[in-house]
């Protein structure tokens, strides 16, 4: 009992750790531009698809995260800048857009890649499982996507915090005015924070389709997922969707285990509840 | 024998924003009737202090009472129905409605049938009669349907306060009622102030010291949140003390 | 000119509703039947949307509940439709009464709250199977049969699904005229000055949620004794979407728009699923479209073509 317990919260947080890569780019786009991007889900499921053909076709793993990463980002720009753009700052026009994009995104995909679950082949020297202190066995696979995890948590808490890009980025979540103050490209910066939202949703999915495949479907599943931790963290704080992937993660590892028909209520009743106490999340703050 | 309650009474009124003290332990008390000016210079408090008296904000400290009733911790809309009514700085109507319409919300607001799911709203004769009353004390009976969107700032200023009036306050709280309209406008908006009825209780924030001096029994002269002169409005024209911080750079 | 065209125009429309199953054919009959149901969903989402300002996406939740709870009392349990159709409504209504929470919040808080929601029911209906009966769900579902109304085909099933129809669309006429309709159209244009005319506005829009989540929930019972089953595609995200994109496209805050935009949504889907695989892509592609160049549906371009016309006839 014990034993499973822990190995629960590892699963749980190595979830966490995916979730976050799709959440935090999430929250990054809200909170500079105020996009509501609900084609995140479809990246992710896109990036992975197009992962597993390069990981299929070149047997490089590292290849097939900057590959489905990179189209991504691709895909995202052209997204960004001929559809997106034109719904300004209207949240419904947004939603609906991006909604729209991502049917199309599912079923292109659905129709090059088939309705059937399907992995990205892992390197070898990730496969299998190793022994944890305690006599646990755990597959090595999670245990290094939890490595993975924060060291993108952390160089993206680096970015955020420490760099000038970062400086701009975090004064433009507070007050859109100043970014145009300091004479910075605003331009620039959004096509590169979304970039980088793009990047981190196309990665997850080469990452995230490793272990929970990939399927008609998932795109999403991940992203309401993904949007519980961003309200659960507070919209548009990066701390918030760290902590909210952890949470959910975790809530998520032991809903399925001890609850497993209803474990949507084990991850979303502690939402509800928070939200009658924190409309605006954890890090939210009130407008 | 006890004296009647204040109309308002407010005391130790603390707002603060982060570490910025807006308003900083106001006390005032206004009677029944009384028509009682705020003034002072820009950012003194006093749209705030407004917003603290009405409920529109949570003070950080002090209480706040209506006709003796404590009412520092009731939401807004209580506060409504006990008979607070406002204008807001910033016209702040119903766009998208017509001037029926929105004369009809203010009307309802503290009316019970505001929750009445099937009859039509121009089927209750008195809130329709009631509606054009209203704007006939404004002069905009003529405009009963048009959208709001259409009107010009000063007929929303007037709209604005026919909404405040409508909903039959017994203490009106008027944010520059007068603010950016053209002199006759402005003529006309202080007559109509100086021709409510004394049941109703007037507060007003204004910036025109005509108009100011003219309808005012009192005057509270704020500066950084503080309250630095409290008197009728000749005591306070001759104080040397609001000279300097009000008038003295003019 | 307007007001003298909008009667006969009605009774054109209703004309024409009331003939169509005799001269259209069984296929459709059916197909209509169902644009009604879901013209009923697109109108209960529309509530909320066109008048209230708030964009629900997990009005599936109260269509399936009511849907899955009929049609289980009335399969497993042999209750008659009397009291099994309340009891999807009352279920729906129920859930609508919980979910309303989500009014605490606006804006985008809200419309992810409600997606959020909206996966809640959907994961019960797919996991809870021992129950819901998973993937499949609940089939076998008889027609309606109350007393005196006994219907025995698609075309009877048809007129009762009319009726219905038309009665909610005159009730809901009379809602949104009402002081509470107009209510909800203040908090939209101003909430801070509704609430300082003395309106708990978080009040009112909860009650217009259950308002809304009870007409979702009658159209739920209505999709049921259509479809003869019930599965969690009930339940899932692209039908509250495609229900909001059914009033938008139709236009919103109206009453004939969520209908007009459910007719021309299930006609395409109908039409090029015929011949194309892809008609998600083709879906999602609409929905691009409505928000670039449509924003006001099929009756705000009516109105002002109409405004057009007028203008080059008098100048």
């Amino acid at each position: 009992m014990t034993s499973s317990a822990i190995l629960q919260a590892i699963n749980g947080t190595s979830l966490a750790a995916l979730l976050f890569l799709l959440a935090s780019g999430f929250t990054l786009t809200f909170g500079l531009m105020r996009v509501v991007n609900m084609a995140h889900g479809a990246y992710y499921l896109l990036g992975g698809y197009i992962g597993l053909t390069i990981a299929e076709r070149t047997g490089s793993f590292a290849l097939a995260i900057v590959g489905g990463g990179a189209a991504v980002v691709a895909l995202g720009y052209l997204i960004d800048r001929f559809l997106i753009r034109h719904t300004g700052e209207n949240h419904l026009a947004q939603v609906l857009l991006t909604v729209g994009v991502a049917f199309v995104i599912g079923d292109v995909s659905l129709a090059i890649w088939g309705g059937d679950s399907l992995k990205v082949p892992t390197p070898v020297f990730l496969r299998g499982a190793m022994e944890l202190p305690g006599g646990l066995v755990y597959p090595r696979y999670r245990f290094v996507l939890i490595l993975f995890g924060v060291c993108v948590g952390a160089a993206l808490w680096l970015l955020y915090r420490k760099t000038q890009i970062g400086a701009v980025v975090r004064a433009g979540v507070d007050d859109r005015e100043q970014v145009s103050a300091t004479g910075i490209n605003v331009d620039r910066l959004f096509v590169l924070v979304s970039a980088l939202a793009s990047f981190l949703a196309g990665m997850a999915g080469v990452v995230g389709g490793a272990f929970l495949t990939l399927y008609p479907g998932a795109d999403w599943e991940i992203l309401v997922v993904a949007l519980v931790v961003v309200i659960v963290g507070g919209l548009g704080s990066l701390g918030g969707a760290m902590l909210g992937a952890l949470i959910v993660g975790l809530l998520d590892a032991y809903g399925r285990w001890l609850l497993p028909e209803f474990s949507y209520f084990v991850l979303f009743g502690p939402m509800a509840v928070l939200l009658l106490v924190r409309p605006r999340g954890i890090f939210g703050r009130e407008s | 024998m006890t004296t009647p309650a204040a109309a308002i009474e407010v005391s130790g009124l603390t707002k603060e924003f982060g570490g910025l003290r807006a308003v900083d332990r106001v006390s005032l008390s206004v009677a029944p009737g009384e028509r009682r000016v705020l003034i002072g210079p820009n950012g003194a408090g006093k749209t705030t202090l407004f917003h603290c008296i009405t409920g529109t904000l949570r003070p950080s400290a002090g209480r706040v009472s209506l006709f003796g009733r404590e009412v520092t911790r009731l939401p807004e809309h209580r506060r409504t129905a006990l008979g607070m009514g406002r204008t807001f700085q910033i016209s702040n109507v119903f766009a998208d409605l017509s001037l029926f319409e929105n004369l009809a919300l203010a009307i309802l607001g503290t009316d019970r049938r505001k929750w009445m799911m099937h009859r039509p709203v121009a089927a209750f004769d008195d809130v329709c009669r009631r509606a054009r009353e209203g704007l006939e004390l404004v002069g905009l009976a003529h405009r009963e349907r048009t959208v709001v969107r259409l009107l010009s700032y000063g007929e929303r200023r007037q709209l604005e306060l026919a909404l405040a009036l409508s909903s039959g306050p017994r203490v009106l709280f008027l944010d520059e009622p007068c603010a950016g309209l053209s002199p006759s406008e402005r003529q006309r908006i202080s007559r109509m102030i100086g021709a409510l009825p004394r049941a109703i209780t007037v507060l007003m924030i204004e910036h025109d010291m005509d108009v100011a001096l003219g309808l005012a029994d009192r005057v509270t002269v704020l500066h950084r949140g503080r309250v630095i002169l409290e008197g009728t409005p000749g005591e306070v024209q001759a104080n040397p003390e609001v000279r300097e911080v009000y008038f003295g750079h003019v | 000119m307007r007001n003298a065209l909008r009667v006969p125009l009605a009774l054109a429309a209703l004309a024409v509703a009331v003939l169509l199953p005799v001269a259209a054919g069984p296929f459709w009959t059916g197909l209509l039947t169902q644009m009604y149901v879901f013209g009923l969903l697109a109108l209960s989402v529309d509530l909320l949307l066109g008048h209230a300002g708030l964009f629900s996406l997990c009005h599936a939740s109260f269509f399936a509940v009511s849907a899955y709870t009929t049609a289980i009392l009335q399969v497993r349990h042999a209750v008659p439709t009397a009291l099994a159709a309340p009891a999807g409504l009352l279920a729906g209504t129920l859930l609508g009464l919980v979910f309303g929470f989500a009014v605490r919040t606006r804006g985008v808080y809200f419309i992810l709250i409600t997606i959020a929601f909206g996966y809640v029911v959907w994961g019960v209906a797919h996991r809870w199977s021992s129950f819901t009966g998973g993937d499949n769900g609940v089939t076998n579902v008889p027609f309606p049969d109350v007393g005196a109304v006994r219907v025995e085909s698609h075309t009877e099933y048809y007129y009762l699904v009319l009726a219905v129809v038309l009665l909610c669309a005159l009730g809901y006429r009379l809602l949104v005229a009402s002081p509470f309709g107009l209510t909800l159209r203040g908090i939209r244009a101003s909430e801070t000055r509704m609430r300082s005319l003395g309106y708990h506005s978080g009040l009112h829009l909860y009650a217009a949620f259950v308002v809304s989540a009870a007409l979702a929930s009658l159209a739920g019972v209505l999709y049921v004794y259509y479809n003869r089953f019930v599965n969690p595609v009930a339940a899932s995200f692209p039908i509250s979407v495609e229900a909001a994109l059914m009033a938008i496209i139709g236009g919103t805050g109206t009453i004939v728009g969520p209908f007009i935009g459910s007719m021309i949504i299930l006609w395409l889907r109908n039409w090029v699923s015929s011949f194309f695989e892809l008609y998600a892509s083709v879906m999602g592609l609409v929905f691009i479209a409505a928000v670039l160049w449509a924003p006001q549906g099929v009756v705000g371009l009516v109105g002002r073509l109409r405004a057009r016309l007028a203008g080059a006839g008098s100048g």
